[in-house]
C-alpha cells in the first residue's frame, strides 16, 4: 500500500480491486454516479483485418496473385462489425442460456450424422499413368528382394486403380440384383447353412420330432415354400384347447381340439384348427394349418389398424379400435396374442355378447381382415384422400 | 322435414346395395334430393335423376340416365316423380356402405361447429360418434343446404346431423 494514499478503512482496501488507480475520483464534477463495474467502451474498437508483410509473403507461397486478390476482396466485403461480433459472448436478450459458438457440430446434440448409405465417393478418380509408375517403382524399391510371380500377383491384386475411398472401388454401389446363390451353391444344392447338421451349427440337440422331418412338415414346406428354419421362426401359439365328442352307435368318441394362430410378427397372420385323438397331433395339425392360412393384414404405419372394425362369429360380437402410437395392446389376451403374432402394437378392443374363446379368435381375425384400405376407398369413390398425419410430419410420424 | 321418410330411405339404400342393384328409386322430396346430391358429390352415388314411376331411359352412350333424357316436370306429373339413384360397386363391394340415421324422428341431434370439429377428428361429441374409419362421413342439414361434416367445419357452420355413411 502506497503511503501517498490517505489512510482508509482496512477492510475497504481489501475489497477493492488491487489497482493503484482510485476507482472513484474524489471530486465529481457531474451529478451522475460513476458505475462501479468495469466501464465498457461506447464504441467498439474495430480493427480491420489486414495481413502483415510477413503473412502476405506466406500466403503468396500457397496462393496465386489472383487468388490473393480474391481473398482480400472477399475479406474486405465482410463488415468488420461482423468480425468483431464473432467469438464474443452474446449479451443480447436472444442470447442462448449456454456458452457455445456453434463452430462444431455435436452429433448427439445437433444432428444425427448418419453413415453414408452407399460407398460411392464423388471424388474418386482413376489413377494417372505416372501414379501407376510410382506404385510399380515402390514395389520394386521397397518390395521383396527377388520378386517371384506370386509376389507380383499379390501386388497386382492389391494395387488400386483409383484414388479416393477404398470401399468405393472394392465394394461399389450397384443397382443390379444381388447374387441369389452363395459360393458353391446351385439351384439344386441346398444352401450351405441348411446342409449343416444341428451339431455343426453349434445348436443343442432338439427333440426327436424336430430332428426328423415328418410328412406333415414336408408337405407344409412344399406348400408354403418356407424353409424349416423359417417355419420354426414363425410365431405360433395355441390359443384354444378342449376336447370334442362324437356320439356314435358305439358310444362317445372323444377327440382333442386345438386352435392355433401363426404370424411372422410383420403383418402376416393365420388361424388353424386341428382335431385328433392325440392332443399333440391336434396341436401340430392346427399350427401347420395356421401357417398355411397366413394372410397379410393391413396395418396403418405398421403398428395399428385402418379405422375401427367389427367382427361377428356366432354370438361373439367384437369391435377393434385403432389407437395412437404408444397406446399398447389393450385387448383381451386372445386378441393380444393375435396382435403380437401379426405385429400390431396399438389397439383397443371390446368383445360383447358372448366371449367364447374359439369364436372370439375367429371374429377378431374376421375383423382384422375386414379393414378398408383408404386408397381403395378413394379409388372407389373417385375422390382424393390424403393422410394428414403424413402431411404434417413429412411422413416421419 | 320428415325423418321418418329419411329412415325408410336409409333402410332402402342398405337393402338395395345388399341386393347389388344398379339403379334404385326413392321418394322425391327436396331433402332427399339435397342429400343425394351431397352423396353424389362425395362419390357414393353415380347418378341422381328425377324420373317417373318407371326407371328413366339410359343414355345411349353413357349407359345411365342423364338429366336431359328425363321428361320435364309439370304440375300434372310432379306427384308421381321419384328420385332414381345410380349405385356404385367397386371390387365386388358396394361403395355406399351402411347408411344410418343419426337424428331420429323423436330425437333430433343438432351439432355445432365445435362438435363437428371433434367428430371429424374421430372423437365423440354431443352423443354423435366420431368418424373413425377411412371413408366414413356424416351429413348435416344446415341453413346452406345439406353438406358433409368436413365441409361444414370448413365453412364453420353447424346444423342438424342427418345421416352417417360407413
Amino acid at each position: 500500500m502506497s503511503l501517498a494514499r490517505p489512510a482508509r478503512c482496512l477492510f475497504c482496501s481489501f475489497s477493492r480491486a488491487a489497482t493503484p488507480i482510485t476507482r472513484i475520483p474524489r471530486r465529481q464534477f457531474h451529478p451522475t454516479p460513476a458505475s462501479l463495474s468495469k466501464r465498457t467502451p461506447k464504441f467498439r474498437n474495430i480493427k480491420a483485418a489486414s495481413y502483415t508483410e510477413e503473412e502476405q509473403a506466406k500466403l503468396a507461397k500457397v496462393y496465386s496473385p489472383e487468388q490473393l486478390e480474391a481473398i482480400k476482396a472477399g475479406e474486405a466485403a465482410i463488415d468488420p462489425e461482423d468480425f468483431a461480433e464473432q467469438f464474443h459472448e452474446r449479451t443480447d436478450p436472444l442470447a442462448f442460456k449456454y456458452l457455445d459458438d456453434f463452430s462444431v457440430i455435436e452429433p448427439s446434440v445437433d444432428r444425427n450424422v448418419r453413415a453414408p448409405q452407399s460407398n460411392s465417393d464423388y471424388n474418386m478418380k482413376l489413377k494417372s499413368e505416372s501414379e501407376f509408375m510410382e506404385e510399380f517403382g515402390r514395389f520394386f524399391a521397397e518390395g521383396p528382394e527377388d520378386p517371384t510371380g506370386a509376389d507380383f500377383v499379390r501386388f497386382a491384386e492389391s494395387l488400386r486403380v483409383t484414388n479416393g475411398k477404398e470401399a468405393a472401388e472394392l465394394d461399389p454401389h450397384s443397382v443390379l440384383v444381388p447374387d441369389l446363390f452363395g459360393p458353391n451353391e446351385t439351384i439344386d444344392e441346398p444352401r450351405v447353412e441348411e446342409r449343416k447338421t444341428a451339431e455343426e451349427r453349434g445348436e443343442k440337440e432338439r427333440s426327436l420330432a424336430a430332428e426328423e422331418m415328418t410328412d406333415a412338415l414336408k408337405s407344409l414346406l412344399l406348400a408354403t415354400g418356407y424353409t424349416e428354419r423359417q417355419v420354426r421362426d414363425l410365431r405360433t401359439k395355441t390359443l384354444v384347447s378342449h376336447s370334442v365328442v362324437n356320439q356314435t352307435r358305439l358310444g362317445k368318441v372323444r377327440r382333442a381340439y386345438r386352435l392355433s394362430i401363426a404370424g411372422n410378427g410383420n403383418g402376416l397372420l393365420g388361424i388353424g384348427e386341428g382335431k385328433s385323438d392325440e392332443a399333440s397331433d391336434a396341436k401340430i395339425q392346427s399350427q401347420y394349418r395356421a401357417i398355411r392360412n397366413m394372410q397379410p393384414i393391413p396395418r396403418y404405419e405398421n403398428r395399428t389398424i385402418f379405422g375401427d372394425v367389427e367382427g361377428k362369429v356366432g354370438a361373439v360380437e367384437l369391435q377393434l379400435m385403432h389407437r395412437p402410437p404408444g397406446f399398447g395392446l389393450r385387448v383381451q389376451y386372445l386378441i393380444y396374442e393375435m396382435c403380437r403374432a401379426a405385429g400390431i402394437h396399438d389397439l383397443a378392443g371390446r368383445v360383447g355378447r358372448s366371449r367364447n374363446k374359439m369364436n372370439t379368435v375367429k371374429a377378431a381375425y374376421e375383423a382384422l381382415m375386414s379393414q378398408k384400405d383408404p386408397e381403395e376407398v378413394a379409388r372407389a369413390r373417385g375422390r382424393k384422400m390424403v393422410d394428414v398425419r403424413n402431411v404434417y410430419y413429412a411422413g416421419k410420424a | 322435414m320428415s325423418l321418418v321418410n329419411l329412415a325408410s330411405v336409409c333402410a332402402h339404400l342398405n337393402n338395395a346395395t345388399k341386393a347389388r342393384l344398379g339403379l334404385t328409386s326413392i321418394p322425391n322430396t327436396k331433402m332427399h334430393l339435397a342429400l343425394c346430391q351431397a352423396l353424389q358429390n362425395s362419390g357414393y352415388l353415380s347418378t341422381v335423376v328425377r324420373g317417373g314411376p318407371t326407371p328413366p331411359p339410359a343414355h345411349p352412350i353413357l349407359g345411365f340416365p342423364t338429366a336431359n333424357d328425363v321428361e320435364p316436370i309439370t304440375r300434372e306429373n310432379i306427384a308421381s316423380r321419384r328420385l332414381w339413384l345410380g349405385l356404385k360397386y367397386w371390387q365386388n363391394e358396394s361403395v355406399l356402405g351402411k347408411v344410418q340415421l343419426v337424428s331420429k324422428p323423436t330425437r333430433r341431434v343438432r351439432v355445432t361447429v365445435e362438435d363437428l370439429r371433434k367428430i371429424v377428428r374421430g372423437e365423440e361429441s354431443n352423443y354423435v360418434a366420431g368418424l373413425r374409419s377411412p371413408g366414413e362421413s356424416l351429413y348435416v342439414s344446415t341453413d346452406r343446404g345439406i353438406m358433409e361434416a368436413r365441409e361444414c367445419v370448413e365453412k364453420k357452420i353447424g346444423g342438424q346431423a342427418l345421416v352417417r355413411v360407413k
